[in-house]
């Protein structure tokens, strides 16, 4: 199956059905739309925190006009927040983390030579790309990228009176959306019927390392609620641009009497929310999924609780398709669908909980080697633990009432989605790096990447739940406006400080990730002695991943320290011995 | 000038960079083993490491609790929002002692089960359903405790006694609020949102005889223990209507009315006897809503019956304010 | 891929390709749901025009049943399949003419004598309409095939994808219109 002799650069490197090229693609133009996403936020967190200050950066990128005099402009903050947001969920942590990670770690783990249609495949990539340059487009035209934050909320989002992102901004927000969603649907049609049809002999379900089993949940939440925020956009769109009354409704601006009546916005918050919400664990759980393998190589020990991890899986899965309305409790919604959608809300920390218990008994009389890899897994378990206490508060309608798009909520989505999930985005880089290039990732480089990471985002997150106890809406340029808002300017210091440390130190993840590629030391076949499939293939990279025969497998992926052999791993293509049991 | 310096700068920083990382290989090379291979001294330290910064990270969140608890919100103005921060006080007693706990575990249990030596060894251990069992029993018999509490509280405050409650009009624009008092009749006017312009910014339809006496205002003045039921309005886009001190929030939506009650405890007079002369109470806009959304607001002021009487009626009807202006 | 296994993988693709597809409309139902349960929500009554082109979509599946069967049993089905893709472009035609009568009845899509209820009405069939057209293309390519003999007894997936597509579309329209017909 060794073809790559003639093959052309274009076929190579751009138009590549390769599942392995594919994976790279989304990996490097993820990391370029993170680098862009986080320097938005540095940028307008200098504004948080020394409010109407002059800035010579701020005038540098964003120019005379939103920038007058190197002070960010109101408008302009609204924008770099919302179009911040959009790209870290959308680009980096769904297209970023899951169009990697599928990609490269499907075909590898379940044993198949590709994808089932590595055309479909490359058809994802290329409409996210196309997507990537839309959104990018958005952020030169005249009137500003979108404005209405990365919900866009209609009727904010729909009226270029309201705030001049909503014009052509707005537009190509919604086009680069649409492709980002044609992109994902086919992305995720392939990875289900890949991991269903193509798997090796011997590999049941059961026997599926736990990655395969989130990325395999995460194509079906996908495949299933991007739908409905494709049919939500649909609807804006009309309201936009044909004047139909979908969301809006009786409406005075800028001195001018619409005509739309009868609409609803609440109808738009209902559609967005009912994709919105999975959308989180879309984000969340391919980072479980990597973590799980992470934790349980590094420990030398099986992954506590297989079974219950999948199943736990699952009940998040199912979950999040009956929880949307909790980001909408205050809306004015029937007291009784409140009440269902909190308890429909905390049922979802069960299987959290459960998932958290079982990570650390697979710590518990381990052998843990301090990989980067493992750091950030750690960090990841940390994360998900803090994050996801925090939205026992804000899952309780009645606690709701005061925190409600407070910095509180800030705050709690940041680590519990953004966190956890770019942490699991690089425990997955690093771990598998020897087997994206055949070289090894710098060491000492990702033990300090990791530890300035660590510290500086709990800085700049930890600190802004206490702003949003203090009351501090999200969302505000400004906290100058209030009185009661003066003393959390010396915390809005220290959350800036934080969050350019934090961003300088991602400059060290990449240099490591560029200079290793070219000049990192050889890996050797399997660097981390891991029992799964991927670790069995050559080092180069070919097209159908073995060479020969394609391996069978003859053992569940987690017999880490078994008894009775003398290596501390036996991979998943050894038969079992004589009256040995599987697990 | 500053700009080559930092280039210049930059550049020395990626050659540094470079150079250590060579410096480091090379002596790999020279010991005959990849320097990128974690050993058991790497496993020491980054173990030793997590648990001095795991229970520095600790120490600092009890710092934070302590240095800034002052600048948190004062406790409830309102009797629901009693209810609220006693809700959260046990709900926080409770997430705090979990995050705690759970974090010492595993910082515990980095740094005791490190590899140390090449002789340490994993102990196989697939599942225990006993102990699995456990542990998704207790969250749930503890979350079935937390959602009926929060239930029991979410409905008080949602179908709180409406009766008695007097009716004010809180109404949102971009970028201000205003308020709507009923007037002799105890009856709010109609409106559409057509007649929205000049002096009738509320879109209030003056041929409804109950129109006629209502008071529109900049301020929102509410009597001490006496229940209010707010209409809530908005002319144009999404608005949120966030009085943090009284534990309400409510969003308003063009094309709807929503509503909330509650009673307030505190007069403004006590409130800056605790908190400060500088006290205010605010409404503020807590749904992003354009350019000057950080600055949508308006002062709240609860005050004894006698003085609410005087302040409401030395505000101008609707009438009087019509007709000053024809 | 042995052909087995290329059956069954690209009939997986289109199902839960189908799934999807029934979400976004899923949504846009739900949407009408939420919106008539409101105030000011006013019924209309549907032309007659979609009632045939409910009719021709059947007739439309039937004949693509009907060329299964045949190249099933070895004989060229590419006769069947014209008559489907005829059915098809019925059904389109059917579409334009319901929209012109609604716009004489005065229910228009925006502006003046537009309701939230009769855009709804527009935006669904038209999104129907849509994935129609995306039948008829696959009608298409699978009439042209089997007019240049790319079908066999043994392989036949092309035909089989068709019309699972189509009859999916059929349903579809069953459920939108009943929806229509009693919601709208
Ligand atoms: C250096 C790291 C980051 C910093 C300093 C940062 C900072 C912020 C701040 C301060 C806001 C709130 C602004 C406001 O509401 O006024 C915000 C919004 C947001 N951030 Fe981040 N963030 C970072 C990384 C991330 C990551 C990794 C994610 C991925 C999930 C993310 C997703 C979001 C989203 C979804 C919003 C909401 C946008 C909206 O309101 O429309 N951020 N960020
Ligand atoms: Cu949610
Ligand atoms: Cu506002």
């Amino acid at each position: 199956m060794s073809d790559h002799h003639n093959e052309t650069f274009l076929s190579k490197y751009i138009f590549s059905l390769d599942h392995k090229m594919i994976a790279k693609q989304f990996l490097i133009t993820g990391m370029f739309m993170g680098v862009v996403g986080m320097l938005m936020s540095i940028l307008f967190r200098l504004q948080l925190s020394n409010p109407g200050e002059s800035f010579a950066v701020l005038e540098w990128f964003l120019g005379e006009k939103w920038a007058p005099g190197g002070v960010l402009d109101p408008n302009m903050y609204l924008a770099l927040v919302t179009m911040h947001g959009t790209i870290l969920i959308f680009w980096v942590l769904t297209a970023g983390l899951t169009g990697t990670f599928a990609n490269f770690l499907i075909p590898l783990q379940i044993g198949a030579r590709d994808m089932a249609s590595g055309f479909i495949n490359m058809l994802s990539y290329w409409f996210f790309f196309a997507a990537t340059v839309v959104l990018l487009t958005s952020l030169f035209v005249e009137t500003g990228p979108a404005a209405a934050g990365w919900t866009i909320y209609p009727p904010l989002s729909a009226l270029p009176q309201a705030i001049p992102g909503s014009g052509l901004g707005q537009d190509l927000w919604l086009i680069a959306m649409t492709l980002f969603i044609v992109s994902s649907l086919l992305g995720g049609l392939n990875y289900i019927v890949t991991i269903l049809n193509l798997r090796t002999k011997g590999m049941s379900m059961t026997r599926l390392p736990l990655v395969m089993w989130a990325l395999f949940i995460v194509a079906i939440l996908g495949v299933l609620s991007f739908p409905v925020l494709l049919s939500a956009s649909l609807l804006l769109v009309f309201d936009r641009t044909f004047g139909t009354s979908f969301y809006l409704s009786d409406i005075v601006i800028a001195g001018e009497a619409l005509h739309h009546t009868g609409g609803s916005p609440i109808l738009f918050e209902h559609l967005f929310w009912f994709l919105g919400h999975p959308e989180v664990y879309i984000i969340l759980l391919p980072a479980l999924g990597i973590v799980s393998e992470v934790i349980s190589v590094n420990s030398r020990k099986p992954i506590f609780g297989y079974k219950a991890m999948v199943i736990s899986l699952m009940a998040i899965a199912f979950l999040s398709f009956i929880v949307w309305g909790h980001h909408m409790f205050i809306t004015g919604m029937d007291p009784f669908l409140g009440s269902v959608f909190t308890f429909t809300t905390l049922l979802i920390a069960i299987p959290s909980a459960v998932k958290v218990f079982n990570y650390l008994a697979t710590l518990w009389r381990g052998s843990i080697r301090f990989t980067p890899a493992m750091l950030f897994a750690i960090g990841f378990v940390s994360t998900f633990i803090t994050g996801g206490l925090t939205g026992i508060v804000l899952g309780d309608s009645a606690l709701d009432i005061n925190v409600h798009d407070t910095y509180f909520v800030v705050g709690h989505f940041h680590i519990v989605m953004g966190l956890s999930a770019i942490y699991g985005m690089f425990a997955g880089v690093y771990h598998w790096f020897p087997k994206m290039y055949g070289k090894m990732m710098n060491k000492k480089l990702g033990y300090i990447h990791f530890w300035v990471t660590f510290i500086s985002a709990y800085g700049v997150f930890f600190p802004m739940h206490f702003l949003g106890l203090a009351g501090l809406p999200r969302r505000y340029y400004s906290n100058t406006a209030f009185p009661m808002f003066e003393g959390l300017t010396n915390i809005n210091e220290i959350i800036t400080f934080f969050a350019i440390v934090g961003g300088i130190v991602q400059v060290l993840f990449i240099f490591n990730f560029f200079y290793s590629i070219f000049y990192g030391t050889k890996a050797s076949k399997n660097p981390w002695g891991s029992t799964t499939l991927e670790w069995t293939t050559p080092i180069e990279r070919i097209h159908g991943n073995w060479p020969g025969e394609i391996p069978t497998v003859k053992r569940w992926a987690y017999d880490y320290s078994k008894p009775g052999y003398d290596i501390d791993f036996v991979p998943q293509t050894e038969s079992l011995k004589e009256g040995e049991e599987e697990h | 000038m500053t700009n080559v310096f930092i280039v210049v700068i930059s550049f020395l920083l990626v050659v540094t960079l470079v150079q250590l990382v060579r410096v480091g290989q090379l002596l790999g090379d020279i010991r005959k083993k990849d320097f990128n291979i974690v050993t058991e001294s790497d496993n020491k330290r980054q173990s030793f490491l997590m648990l001095i910064v795991g229970l520095t990270f600790l120490t600092s969140c009890v710092w934070q609790y302590f240095a800034w608890n002052p600048l948190l919100l004062p406790s409830a103005s309102s009797e629901h929002g009693v209810i609220i921060d006693e809700l959260m006080r046990f709900t926080m007693i409770l997430i705090i002692s979990v995050f705690f706990l759970l974090h010492l575990f595993l910082f515990y249990f980095l740094h005791k089960y490190k590899k140390s030596s090449d002789k340490h060894k994993a102990y196989y251990y697939t599942h225990n359903n006993k102990l699995e069992f456990i542990w998704t029993i207790v969250p749930a018999i503890i979350l079935t405790g937390v959602i009926l509490y929060g239930l029991n509280v979410w409905d008080r405050i949602t179908n709180a006694d409406t009766s008695e409650a007097s009716v004010i009009e809180v109404y949102g624009k971009q970028f201000g609020w205003s308020a709507r008092y009923p007037g002799e009749d105890q009856k709010l006017g109609s409106y559409d949102y057509k007649l929205v312009g000049g002096a009738n910014a509320l879109g209030i339809d003056i041929d409804d005889e109950n129109s006629l006496d209502d008071k529109v205002t900049r301020e929102l003045h509410l009597v001490e223990g006496k229940p209010v039921l707010l209409k809530l309005r908005s002319q144009d886009i999404i608005h949120s209507a966030f009085m943090p001190h009284f534990r309400v929030q409510m969003n308003c939506v063009p094309g709807m009315t929503t509503q909330f009650t509650f009673t307030p405890t505190k007069t403004t007079k006590e409130m800056k006897m605790l908190e400060g002369d500088d006290f205010e109470y605010v409404l503020l806009c807590n749904k992003i809503c354009g350019v000057a959304h950080y600055n949508m607001q308006m002062k709240v002021v609860v005050e004894t019956q006698e003085e609410y009487d005087a302040w409401l009626l030395k505000q101008n009807t609707l009438s009087e304010k019509l007709l000053t202006q024809k | 891929m042995d052909l087995n296994l290329k059956n069954t993988t690209y009939k997986q693709l289109l199902w839960i390709g189908m799934a999807s597809i029934t979400l976004f409309f899923a949504g846009l139902t739900s949407a009408v749901i939420v919106r008539s349960s409101e105030s000011g929500w006013q019924d209309i009554s549907m032309p007659k025009y979609f009632w045939y082109s409910t009719l021709v979509i059947i007739l439309g599946s039937i004949f693509l049943i009907i060329s299964k069967k045949t190249v099933k049993s070895g004989k060229n089905p590419a006769d069947y399949i014209f008559l489907s893709f005829v059915c098809g472009v019925t059904f389109a035609i059917f579409q334009f003419k319901g929209w012109s009568s609604l716009v004489e009845q005065g229910k228009f899509f925006v502006g003046e004598g537009s309701s939230p209820a009769s855009s709804f009405l527009y935006v669904i069939t038209f999104a129907h309409l849509i994935h129609v057209i995306g039948g008829l293309i696959s009608i298409f390519v699978t009439y042209t095939k089997s007019v240049n003999l790319k079908y066999s007894k043994e392989n036949y997936l092309g035909i089989e994808l068709t019309s699972i597509y189509w009859h999916f579309l059929d349903i579809l329209w069953i459920y939108l219109f009943a929806f229509l017909l009693y919601i709208i």
